[in-house]
């Protein structure tokens, strides 16, 4: 078992909370905010959590952790990784920065055990690299696009200043795990009324593609991401022209304290614990859940 | 004619907007000819890009047919004494647009957020300004909140660093009684000049435009034979014409104007945009002028009424930049038989 801190008391921060406690492989240590008497700090202490104020070096004071997830924002990261790296914690970095391994969970989640810095992209990366990478097993693309839409009550300030970053992460990752020569990643901030479900639709450019066998690679992947994200589902995916492909995702947030159309929390929550926890299958024995 | 009324700067994104109405296929020759025509004839700041901005070249909206750099290269070789701005949206663009578009000089920049969505501009606004360039804060689909959000959201801009924000009526949706309530609040909120950019749906970009002029606002965008999106902007040289008679001053030499719109036509478009029933259908139905042309394509594969689809997108309150939910909104339609 796994002892696990977590920085930031967003909302993802608050849902990564309440899935290390209920995971047989891993115990909440620490939370830690920034701010004296916030809300999310507050909300941690409810759920039973030791909580401290002070960021990063608060953490290091109390230190002792196994595993930490970064939920803060891209700007901070590369000084919590400094920071870190002496303790041999694992870091998780939910954060928009490149400097992690890149691992999702359906496609080289298996790898996160070898690695001791882990970046998750962003949630269009996560959402969209399994389909993508699939595609990109059978046909050879020369160019892949996505477009994720989040409604925008699910996507807070860090995540408002971090878009270059979220851009710029998610389009590298596209090419490092389809091999495209080309890629394009963008993110609308919808208010559209009532808010839409987390969405990415996604282009594929590449030769001699057919409807019948790229169906079934898509219906694959869509049922590798549903064992993790419950909420994740194929909307559409047509071929054109034998050339382009588009296969268009929604991701509905399956879970209490996250709204519905939050699903880009959940799709990146839920790599954060998958990470942690092949960490924790390489390294101890399950903790005893209560009844 | 004596100018007894406030200089009204005009802004003009026929090489922006335009693009829209054509799929963004503006080639170098075209951005050339018209740029050096608005130049001649006075036109203050004269917009150029993708009609998303830069960085939007995509499936999402379409592919542009040059690069952003050779479209700003190319204009501002012949702009001498106009501005030259570009458009830029958070999310689509990053701040290396930011320094590239500069570095190929642009002297306007204009963030772009959905109209409840500012917070989005803070950190390129300030990138903008940090470059040395004119940072401007647009809120898109203006019409989808009240003045006092809009009021509240261009405060916000200006905080952020914006020198002058921008209401955009992207769906062409307003009266001009929407436009002088909404001008009137955020001129009442900012110390910045404030523009106001049209859409004609509803054959009211003019008037439009001259209530917010009436209202408080400074600046006005306006396009040859209005070439924009949809039913097409604000028609530059009707405006100019309508201002000189009521007495305010442009700098605009209307005549070289007239002929630049003639050249526009001749060169830009296959035709001027009209108010056919499909752009009416959109303004009246508040959606993004730019969904137009995707939406026409999609109601004809689906076999639906262009008409009924608008009205769905309308419903759904669909903003600007999810073209992917045009397809699916036209698929809905049809499983629930609503006849073409």
């Amino acid at each position: 078992m796994l002892t696990t801190a977590v920085l930031g008391t967003g909302l993802l921060g608050l849902d990564l909370i309440d899935r290390v406690q209920k995971s047989p492989h891993l115990e909440c240590g620490l939370v830690v905010g920034r701010t004296p008497g916030s809300r999310g700090l507050a909300q941690a202490a409810e759920l039973g959590c030791t909580t401290a104020v002070g960021g990063i070096d608060a953490l290091l004071d109390a230190g002792g952790f196994d595993v930490v997830f970064d939920v803060t924002n891209a700007f901070d990261h590369p000084e919590h990784h400094n920071k870190l790296a002496a303790t041999g914690a694992v870091l998780v970095d939910l954060t928009p920065t490149s400097t992690g391994a890149l691992i999702v969970p359906t496609v080289n989640g298996h790898q996160a055990a070898s690695h001791r810095h882990i970046g998750l992209v962003s949630c269009g990366g996560q959402a969209s690299i399994p389909v993508l990478h699939a595609l990109a097993q059978s046909y050879r693309p020369s160019y892949v696009e996505m477009v994720a839409t989040a409604a925008t009550a699910g996507v807070g300030r860090a995540s408002r200043l971090n878009l270059d970053e979220y851009v710029s992460i998610t389009r590298h990752a596209l090419g490092q795990f389809t091999g495209a020569d080309q890629a394009k990643a963008i993110l609308n901030i919808s208010a559209a009324m009532p808010a839409p479900p987390f969405r990415i639709a996604m282009t594929v450019v590449a030769n001699g593609v057919e409807q019948g066998p790229i169906g079934e690679v898509v219906d694959a992947a869509e049922a590798a991401v549903r064992a993790i994200v419950p909420g994740y589902r194929v909307i559409a995916c047509t071929v054109v022209d034998n050339t382009t492909v588009r296969v268009v995702v929604e991701i509905a947030a399956t879970r209490g304290r996250i709204p519905v159309h939050a699903g880009n929390l959940e799709v990146i929550s839920a790599a954060a614990i998958h990470a942690a926890e092949q960490h924790a299958a390489a390294t101890s024995e399950p903790k005893e859940l209560a009844p | 004619m004596t100018e007894t009324g406030p200089v009204v700067i005009v802004h003009d994104p026929t090489l922006r907007d335009g693009q829209h109405a054509i799929r963004h296929q503006l080639d170098a020759e075209q951005i050339r000819a018209y740029a050096a025509a608005a130049d001649a004839a006075g036109v203050p700041v004269v917009e150029v890009g993708h009609g998303n901005g830069l960085g939007a070249s995509s499936y999402q909206v379409g592919h542009s047919k040059i690069s952003d750099e050779e479209m700003l290269s190319t204009a501002r070789e012949v702009l001498t004494r106009s501005k030259m701005a570009a458009l830029m949206l958070p999310g689509w663009a990053t701040s290396d647009d930011l320094r590239n578009a500069v570095r190929h000089g642009v002297d306007v920049v204009r963030v772009a957020a959905h109209c409840t969505e500012a917070t989005v501009t803070e950190r390129h606004l300030g990138v903008i300004r940090e470059l040395g360039a004119e940072a401007q804060g647009v809120l898109l689909m203006s019409h989808m909140a009240d003045p006092d959000q809009l009021a509240e959201q261009c405060a916000l801009m200006v905080e952020y660093g914006a020198q002058g924000v921008c209401v955009f009526d992207s769906a062409g949706h307003y009266l001009p009684q929407d436009v002088g309530a909404r001008i009137a609040a955020i001129t009442a909120a900012v110390d910045v000049p404030v523009a106001f950019h049209g859409h004609n749906n509803l054959g009211m970009a003019v008037a439009n435009s001259i209530a917010a002029v009436e209202a408080g606002a400074r600046v006005i965008d306006a396009c040859a034979r209005g070439f924009g999106a949809g039913a097409g902007n604000t028609q530059l040289e009707v405006l100019v014409a309508v201002l000189e008679r009521l007495g305010h001053g442009t700098g605009i030499d209307l005549r070289l104007l007239a002929d630049a719109a003639d050249l526009a036509e001749r060169v830009l478009m296959p035709t001027p945009p009209t108010i056919d029933s499909v752009s009416l259908a959109s303004g009246l139905s508040g959606v993004f002028s730019g969904f137009k042309k995707p939406a026409l394509a999609a109601a004809e594969l689906a076999g639906v009424h262009p008409w009924d689809l608008f009205a769905e997108l309308g419903r759904r309150r669909v903003t600007a930049g999810q073209e992917d939910v045009i397809p699916d909104a036209a698929r809905d339609l049809a499983a629930q038989g609503v006849p073409r």
